[in-house]
């Protein structure tokens, strides 16, 4: 046949032979392609019938689908019966499929395609009644094309009882095709779209476990099997949701099978998902997800920036500013809708990785990290904070996230409602509960505050690395001694006003602790009702409130380089919490609360009712520092003389709820260890930008 | 039998952009069985539907047929064959 001509295609070599007939490589002289070109066995012919068969190709012709190989022509020359079709450059399903099968996600991704190429087929009337593996051809772009649509030949009574009866080995020419047959099939039925489904599912079978599901020596075997034997179980290896579709195909009885290939289709694309999470290894399972932000103006940070991150009650906003910090750039919203109650951005390795607990109030709090300041966020499936299921709580929300101490670069804290410390040790990979807070006994005499019952201040000392201490509201200060395993409440001298008792051992509604890195023994506290320091980490407690106009307030701050300054900004009272007379003031002590001042410079003086929230007060580490907070207005305000004057940077926000500055080294960042011994040469000097998330 | 779940919006990230997602389950199967193959199909669904208590959370509604099964049964209400299951967030917002 090579190098003869049928019609206007050039037969140019030979590629492949089947039951039906000698496939040839041809050309087409007047469209100038390559096609395939099949050439039907005289035998395959009488067998059916020419006009049969014709009229069969024809409409199979009609067939246009991405996964079905196209038919060009059927046409008849002399005594050749031939069929044109696209060729494709590709291996076939079966040279394809291993002894120990496909992977679970091309299974599917197979399966699906066929499904779609058996749906669009039965919707115009089209049986396909020969689907196998050497039927379906998989191209070099991992594209599946079913083969001769409509071009089985149907098998006779006489035959399928000969093959089905035989005990010989299984040689002949249908030896690819009887494993695939429906037991109705075999039965001597018409195939139709029932029994494409059920081929299909034997496809699947074979694909995923390297093996028929109904095997056997002989044709008589292979047939008992089909017609009686339960399906052989799949390997453990098979995710469950797909080896229920399989099994579904593979019902003997029809009317239990999936009564259309759109419904397995379907199906399979249902447990596409579940194979793809199933086949990462372990610790991929659990990672996270990522949300890419497009058509959204992020922040392209340099050397040296400042960056705020700003939690509101519908989202977080991204903010940055040179050195010089005159002029600002706003990214965001980020979570839209949500609450963002606590911000953290780890400079420490060199990460630069921003945190942000997420709380929405449908579907719950979930920890999201960036690592290029907001483009990709990640989101993992599964809640990574959660309470172990016996102490019967449920989290409602993150107030607070701590990095750990610099020397610990793969620490963070997370302090949450219901009132608990979680703790990472893998860089907020994997979270776990602080039980030694948890099962202290007076936690369940806590109380709610007003915002519920939370832990918001986490402060780890910076000098002892088994030393921490938390607050609480309503439950007062605790600190340990021994990295967490027991605390003690360390409230003594702070007073309780909605208590009888005013010096209860716990129960205090503390709003902010705060420390210095350099005089680590020193706190500082600002209560519901109460500013307060103590000397001797936390063992007892002394009233600042000097000069204040109201010892109520919210947020707490204290100067990056100068441990004997505090920043407040009171409030008029528990009842009433804006700021005094409608003054927006800020008050500042130099000497450790022996006195405090007002900085109102550019500070609306007038019905400027703010309120300041506890997270919403910090400052970044440049020299002089700059100090920003937001309102629950929506305003932001930054000073970047350390408070003499002041901006507003921005306004029109939602509520805001945090606000944390940092200063971003993009280049060269030192590791951990360095940072640390350059932090115990200094001593006293400024602290590293990268610390700013747990010195304020 | 098959269970088709309803999947809103904010929860298609998790489900292949999928709005409705058929599972099969045994017959007489109840709600929190079929949401369990459901969440085993979709392992970011379980978190946000449920706490992890097991609780449905409080503003998660969710609906067979027409029926909010906060009222019939919850999680323990058996799904009749044929009925669709729809998770909804519940009115809310502030």
């Amino acid at each position: 046949m090579i190098g003869q001509t049928l019609d206007h295609y050039r037969i140019v070599e030979k590629i492949g032979e089947g039951g039906m007939g000698v496939v040839y490589r041809a050309r087409d002289e007047v469209l100038n392609r390559d096609v395939a070109l099949k050439l039907l066995l005289p035998g395959a012919l009488e067998k059916v019938g020419g006009g049969h068969l014709l009229r069969e190709a024809q409409t199979a012709s009609s067939l246009s689908h991405p996964n079905i190989c196209t038919i060009h022509q059927v046409g008849q020359s002399g005594n050749d019966f031939y069929v044109v079709m696209e060729l494709i450059e590709g291996r076939s399903l079966s040279d394809s499929i291993t002894a120990t099968g496909l992977s679970m996600e091309t299974v599917m991704r197979y399966g699906v395609q066929i499904a779609d190429a058996l749906a669009h087929a039965h919707d115009r009337g089209i049986v396909h009644r020969d689907l196998k593996g050497s039927n379906v051809m998989i191209t070099a772009e991992g594209r599946v094309k079913v083969l001769d649509f409509g071009l089985a030949t149907r098998l006779e009574r006489e035959e399928i009882s000969e093959l089905t009866l035989s005990y010989d080995s299984l040689e002949s020419k249908l030896v690819g095709t009887l494993p695939y047959m429906a037991p109705e099939v075999l039965r001597g039925q018409k195939g139709d779209h029932l029994s494409d489904v059920w081929a299909l599912g034997v496809l699947l079978y074979e694909a995923a476990a390297g093996k028929l599901p109904f095997r056997g020596n002989t044709g008589f075997e292979v047939t008992a099997a089909i017609l009686r034997e339960p399906l052989s179980p799949l390997p453990s290896t098979v995710p469950h949701g797909l080896a229920a579709v399989i099994q579904h195909c593979l019902m003997k009885e029809r009317e239990e099978r999936y009564q259309r290939a759109s419904e397995l289709r379907a199906a399979l694309e249902a447990v596409q998902g579940a194979v793809l999470e199933s086949r990462r290894p372990a610790e991929e399972t659990r990672g996270p997800r990522t949300v890419v932000l497009r058509g959204m103006e992020h922040l392209t940070m340099k050397n040296g920036d400042v960056l705020l991150l700003i939690g509101t009650n519908k989202g977080a906003f991204l903010m940055r500013t040179s050195r010089e910090r005159t002029k600002w750039d706003v990214a965001g919203p980020y979570f839209h809708g949500q609450g963002v109650y606590a911000m953290a951005y780890d400079g420490r390795s060199g990460r630069h990785r921003l945190w942000v607990p997420a709380n929405n109030v449908m579907w719950g709090t979930f920890l999201r990290s960036s690592d290029d300041f907001g483009r990709i966020w990640t989101n993992p499936a599964e809640a990574s904070i959660r309470f172990p299921r016996e102490t019967g709580a449920s989290l409602k929300n993150v107030w607070q996230i701590c990095l750990g101490r610099s020397e610990e670069p793969e620490k963070l804290y997370c302090g949450v409602e219901p009132a608990a410390l979680f703790e990472s040790c893998d860089e907020g990979e994997s979270w776990s509960l602080v039980r030694g807070l948890y099962d202290h006994p007076h936690r369940p005499l806590w109380v709610p505050g007003n915002g519920g019952l939370v832990l918001h201040s986490i402060v780890p000392d910076p000098s002892n690395r088994d030393r921490m201490y938390v607050a609480v509201s309503a439950g007062g200060v605790y600190r340990t001694e021994d990295g967490g395993k027991t605390w003690q409440a360390r409230n003594n001298g702070v007073r309780v006003v909605f208590m009888p008792e005013k010096y209860p051992e716990f129960g205090q509604c503390v709003h902010k602790i705060v420390l210095h890195e350099s005089r680590p023994e020193r706190l500082f506290l600002q209560n519901h009702w109460g500013l307060y320091r103590s000397d001797n980490r936390g063992d007892s407690w002394q009233d600042i409130a000097r000069g204040v106009p109201s010892d109520f307030g919210f947020a707490m701050l204290i100067h990056p380089h100068d441990a004997d300054c505090v920043y407040i900004v009171p409030v008029e009272s528990d009842e009433f919490r804006c700021t005094p007379e409608g003054h927006l003031r800020v008050y500042r002590t130099r000497n450790a609360g022996g006195s405090w001042e007002a900085l109102a410079r550019g500070l609306p003086q007038k019905g400027a009712y703010e309120t300041v929230l506890r997270d919403a007060l910090s400052s970044d580490s440049l020299d002089p520092a700059g100090i920003y907070f937001g309102t629950r207005s929506g305003k932001i305000y930054g000073s970047r003389d350390e408070g003499k004057s002041w901006k507003k940077i921005v306004e029109g926000l939602p509520q805001i709820l945090c606000v944390k500055a940092a200063v971003v080294h993009m280049d060269g960042a030192p590791s951990a260890k360095s940072k640390s011994k350059a932090a115990k040469k200094r001593k006293t000097s400024r602290p590293e930008s990268v610390r700013r998330g747990k010195s304020r | 039998m098959q269970v088709l779940f309803n999947i809103p919006g904010p929860l298609r990230e998790f489900t292949e952009n999928r709005s409705a997602v058929r599972v099969e389950v045994e017959t007489g199967a109840n709600l929190l069985q079929a949401l369990q193959v459901l969440f085993a199909a979709y392992p970011g669904l379980r978190d946000r539907v449920l706490t992890e208590t097991g609780e449905t959370r409080r503003h998660v509604n969710i609906f067979l047929a027409n029926e909010n099964v906060r009222y019939t049964g919850g999680l323990a209400t058996a799904i009749p064959a044929g009925k669709e299951v729809s998770i909804v967030p519940a009115i809310s917002g502030g």
